[in-house]
């Protein structure tokens, strides 16, 4: 079970990004974060693995403090987190096998991994892994060569790596048309009720979020305002998280 | 079982073909520009090894009674691997490309240490005279203090800044009765570093206005609609590129059996060199221009000349703005070399402060011309920021025409004030344009009918040979040098304490300062350290490699994407790991051709680091130059024309395939 209490980040600019957030996911959930653009949606997944350092406030995982954890401890617990990015976060140059070999890293030992050395082991896993994603045969091609729903699922494959218990989405399909935003989204619905990962993921569009998601909680200007189940989100409270102004719209 | 034996027979009969000719199997796979690599790589090697033990002995072994280099156990080691990768090649099996490379550096390094006559040293032994200049430098002549303890600027001083004299008046003065005939007034004497500041100044106005016709001719989809036009094209690029392979301090040499020493000849010089460099740029952006606009002009019915007027101007002036300040910078260093030859400028200057020994009026130099070139640095960069970038100034007013503006008003008669201030501070005189020396004549003649014989051919070549050598040296120790440094030069890896952003600002600007200063005026430093040639050349040309690339390479990583870097950490990656996974990767392309382009400029530096007794082509020039010999003085021309032109063309290939 994942715990945030009392979460509140401010940048070092004075920007507040989050205001004494608090809220629970239990095990085998895929929890959706949405929220406007600058609600604080990237802040509140970062300051989960400490990407970010929050200003205040507990992220407690199955009773280890991640917040409070020592540098040596962190790597343990990072590597149990996988994480999946709105730019993929790819090395470009880099062929696809190391980008997915790279979510190996927390697992070895670090002066052996700086000569690009895994163990056989490790690269059928890598192999299994990007198998799972359908992209076998792309193995030793640079990663800038594939389209963005490819590198997308790369980025899936190299958390998949890491066998976490938990995956942090970041907006992982606003780069992505519709047609592959589903796509990557069946994978993610796949990994959480296939193997039991918990996922915390932020979307843009509602009708993303019924679809995929078991529950939902929602941000504006860095404060909690919304948590329940998808359904719950009535006209009252989507005008509540998104303004006055705003219309729904729907992807296909 | 079919298709793997005739795939070995296909490796096999690459791999012969590698044997045969050198490269020939990687041809016959179909990659074509490492088989020509190779091949070429193979011919140089085997030329320059044997040079290489004719002329200096190097890697001498005698083996059973014959006399050979042990450098052609390398190479034989280098054909064999050229076998070998054919072979797995045409497997389709990964090749080990690392090891041919470290087999031509194991012999060009051998061969570069060797012909450059490294002395490390006397980079020892001589340290107490290195001691001494550096005390020099550190107390430059600018200021001294008198009895009572007040400081005043020094005679030196005065030299390099200018000072305030009686002089008798000036005519209009006398003519409107405001001074008696024979009365002195104050009058302000430019120093050297104005007047080099004046000459990089006009150069820039002189050859800008002169490379705008040009770049129309040598741009391609321009002279393509004129009947004969691709032929006027081909020509003006031609020109072009051989006028700028010279470089602006050899252009002086030329120029002073035109018109004679002095910062005119400067000026002439620095236009010449310049009007080809912004020629070439200016016609480049002319073809690169967005033909939609052209179109849309055309299909209203305008003629050639309304087109370029409405739809190719509006889109050039920006770029050429920029480039103009970018030479504008260029031509400011220059500036403070070419008096080296040309006489005339701060470069004249440092000249003579060598010569008499005065280590502190030379240091004084160098600092007065690092000032100047940081400012005019930083000035042409601001400024073209802001040119390319453009000011979205929002307003409903129509713009008032330039001559209602006051301020532009102002600027106007401001610059008008400073023209003819340069002007007369670098006392251009067209007329001598018209009447040249009447060795002018002789001089073109000698020079153009370049002198062949074998004797000569082999001397020049063998000076050019140790000038390339000296490049790749000095860039090889400079970008191992400037490698660390440029990680604690980069915003985005240093830390945000206190004491990392002081070490991020002192590196930037012993970047600067270095950098601002040209290979030629470091020449005597080192030559007073380890003495007179190549190897005091080099240590010039690796001390800017150092500032130039690491300011480079510290860009260079500023600009990666930090996206990896976040990804590989939250896998639980350590730092070191994070590193060598997110960023290495993205940093090894851009530092690899960033060392390719500074060899290629060094090589042009390299030229003429020999006229300050860094040895090398530069020195031959010089010698042919001073005995009057232009026969064999336009060999050494023609030979760095042909290998800058080269050097340019290899390097922008190589850079072009690394991305
Ligand atoms: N490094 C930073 N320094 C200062 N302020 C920041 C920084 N990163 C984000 N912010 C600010 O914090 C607030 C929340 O940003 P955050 O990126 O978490 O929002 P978001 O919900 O992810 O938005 P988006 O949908 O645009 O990605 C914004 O006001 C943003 O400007
Ligand atoms: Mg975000």
């Amino acid at each position: 079970m994942l715990k945030v209490e009392h979460l509140s980040k401010t940048y070092p600019n004075g920007t507040q990004a989050l205001y004494d957030v608090s809220f629970q996911v239990e095990d085998g959930e895929f929890l959706a974060v949405i929220g406007l653009s600058g609600s604080g949606k990237s802040t509140l997944l970062r300051c989960i693995n400490r990407l970010i350092e929050p200003t205040a406030g507990q992220v407690v995982w199955n009773a280890i403090d991640i917040t409070a954890a020592p540098t040596s401890e962190l790597r343990n617990i990072r590597r149990q987190i996988g994480m999946i990015f709105q730019q993929f976060n790819l090395v470009k140059r880099s062929p696809v096998m190391t980008n997915v070999l790279s979510g190996r890293l927390g697992y070895i030992s670090p002066y052996q991994s700086l000569f690009n050395y895994f163990s056989p082991e490790d690269r059928r896993r890598a192999l299994a892994n990007l198998e799972q994603v359908g992209l076998s045969e792309k193995a030793y091609v640079r990663a800038d060569s594939l389209s963005g729903g490819q590198q997308q699922r790369v980025g899936i494959a190299r958390a998949l790596m890491q066998e976490p218990k938990l995956i942090l989405a970041d907006e992982p399909v606003a780069s992505l048309d519709p047609v592959l935003a589903h796509s990557i989204l069946k994978y993610l619905e796949q990994l959480n009720k296939e193997r039991g990962i918990t996922v915390l993921c932020s979307l843009h569009f509602l009708d993303l979020v019924h679809r995929y998601a078991t529950r939902a909680i929602a941000l504006k200007d860095g404060k909690l305002v919304f948590q329940g189940l998808p359904k719950e989100i009535d006209d009252a409270q989507f005008k509540a998280i998104y303004g006055q102004e705003a219309e729904r719209v729907s992807i296909v | 079982m079919n298709s793997s034996s005739s795939n070995s027979s296909r490796a096999i009969f690459a791999a012969f073909l590698s044997l045969l000719i050198p490269g020939a199997g990687q041809w016959y796979l179909k990659s074509r520009w490492r088989g020509i690599t190779i091949f070429g790589a193979t011919i140089t090697l085997a030329f320059l090894i044997n040079w290489g033990l004719d002329n200096f002995k190097i890697g001498q072994i005698v083996a059973g009674g014959v006399t050979t280099s042990w450098l052609w156990i390398v190479f034989v080691l280098f054909a064999a691997w050229n076998i070998f990768d054919a072979y797995r090649m045409a497997r389709g099996e990964p090749s080990f490309t690392g090891l041919g490379v470290a087999g031509a550096a194991v012999i060009l390094y051998t061969l570069a240490w060797n012909v450059t006559d490294i002395n490390l040293d006397r980079l020892i032994t001589r340290l107490p005279d290195a001691a001494k200049v550096a005390r020099n430098l550190v107390q430059p002549d600018l200021f001294f203090q008198d009895d009572a303890g007040a400081w005043h600027p020094s005679e030196n001083f005065g030299d390099i800044f200018g000072r305030v004299e009686d002089q008798p008046a000036p005519e209009w003065l006398t003519r409107w009765g405001l001074v008696a005939e024979d009365q002195k007034v104050p009058a302000y004497a430019a120093g050297k570093l104005i007047e080099t500041i004046a000459m990089g100044l006009l150069a820039t106005l002189l050859s800008t206005i002169l490379a705008l016709p040009i770049s129309f001719f040598a741009a391609h989809n321009i002279m393509a609609r004129l009947p004969g036009g691709t032929i006027i094209y081909y020509v003006m690029r031609t020109i072009l590129n051989v006028v700028r392979a010279v470089d602006t301090v050899i252009w002086g040499l030329l120029v002073i059996v035109w018109i004679g020493l002095g910062s005119f000849a400067g000026v002439i010089a620095l236009t010449i060199h310049s009007v080809a460099a912004l020629g070439k740029l200016y016609s480049e952006e002319i073809e690169h221009i967005d033909p939609g606009p052209i179109e849309a002009v055309t299909a209203s019915g305008a003629n050639l000349f309304q087109v370029i007027r409405y739809a190719v101007f509006p889109q050039i002036i920006p770029p050429f703005l920029a480039y103009t300040l970018l030479r504008w910078d260029i031509n400011m260093r220059m500036a403070t070399v070419v008096g080296f030859v040309a006489g005339g400028g701060i470069g004249f200057f440092v000249l003579e402060t060598i010569r008499k020994g005065g280590y502190e009026q030379y240091a004084a130099a160098l600092w007065a011309i690092a000032v100047v070139i940081i400012i005019v640095d930083y000035i042409s960069a601001k400024w073209r920021e802001r040119i390319l970038i453009g000011e979205t100034k929002v307003s409903v007013a129509a713009p008032k025409p330039f001559y209602k503006s006051p301020r532009a008003i102002a600027y106007a008669i401001l610059g008008i004030i400073g023209l003819v201030y340069c002007w007369d501070v670098t006392r251009i005189d067209l007329r001598t344009l018209f009447e040249p020396a009447p060795t002018f004549v002789r001089l073109l003649y000698d020079f153009v009918t370049i002198d062949l014989t074998p004797d000569i051919v082999e001397i020049v070549v063998k000076q050019m040979i140790i000038t390339i050598f000296q490049a790749l040296l000095a860039t090889t120790l400079g970008a191992l040098l400037a490698l660390p440094f440029s990680f604690l030069a980069a915003r985005n890896l240093t830390g945000r304490s206190r004491l990392s952003v002081w070490i991020y600002y002192l590196t930037r600007f012993v970047f600067d300062v270095l950098r601002s200063i040209e290979a030629l005026l470091y020449v005597a430093i080192f030559a007073f350290w380890v003495g007179i040639g190549a190897f005091a050349g080099t240590l010039a040309l690796a001390v800017t490699t150092f500032a130039l690339i690491g300011k480079l390479y510290a860009d260079a990583i500023e600009n990666i994407d930090m996206g990896p870097m976040e990804a590989v950490m939250s896998t639980g990656a350590t730092r070191l790991q994070a590193i060598v996974y997110a960023i290495l990767p993205q940093i090894i392309p851009p530092f690899v051709s960033y060392s390719i382009y500074q060899w290629d400029i060094n090589v042009r530096m390299a030229t003429i680091i020999g006229f300050a007794g860094g040895g090398g082509v530069g020195l031959l020039l010089s010698t042919y130059f001073g005995m009057l010999q232009y026969h064999k003085a336009g060999t050494v021309v023609a030979l760095i024309v042909i290998v800058v032109a080269l050097m340019d063309f290899a390097s922008a290939k190589i850079r072009e395939r690394m991305v």
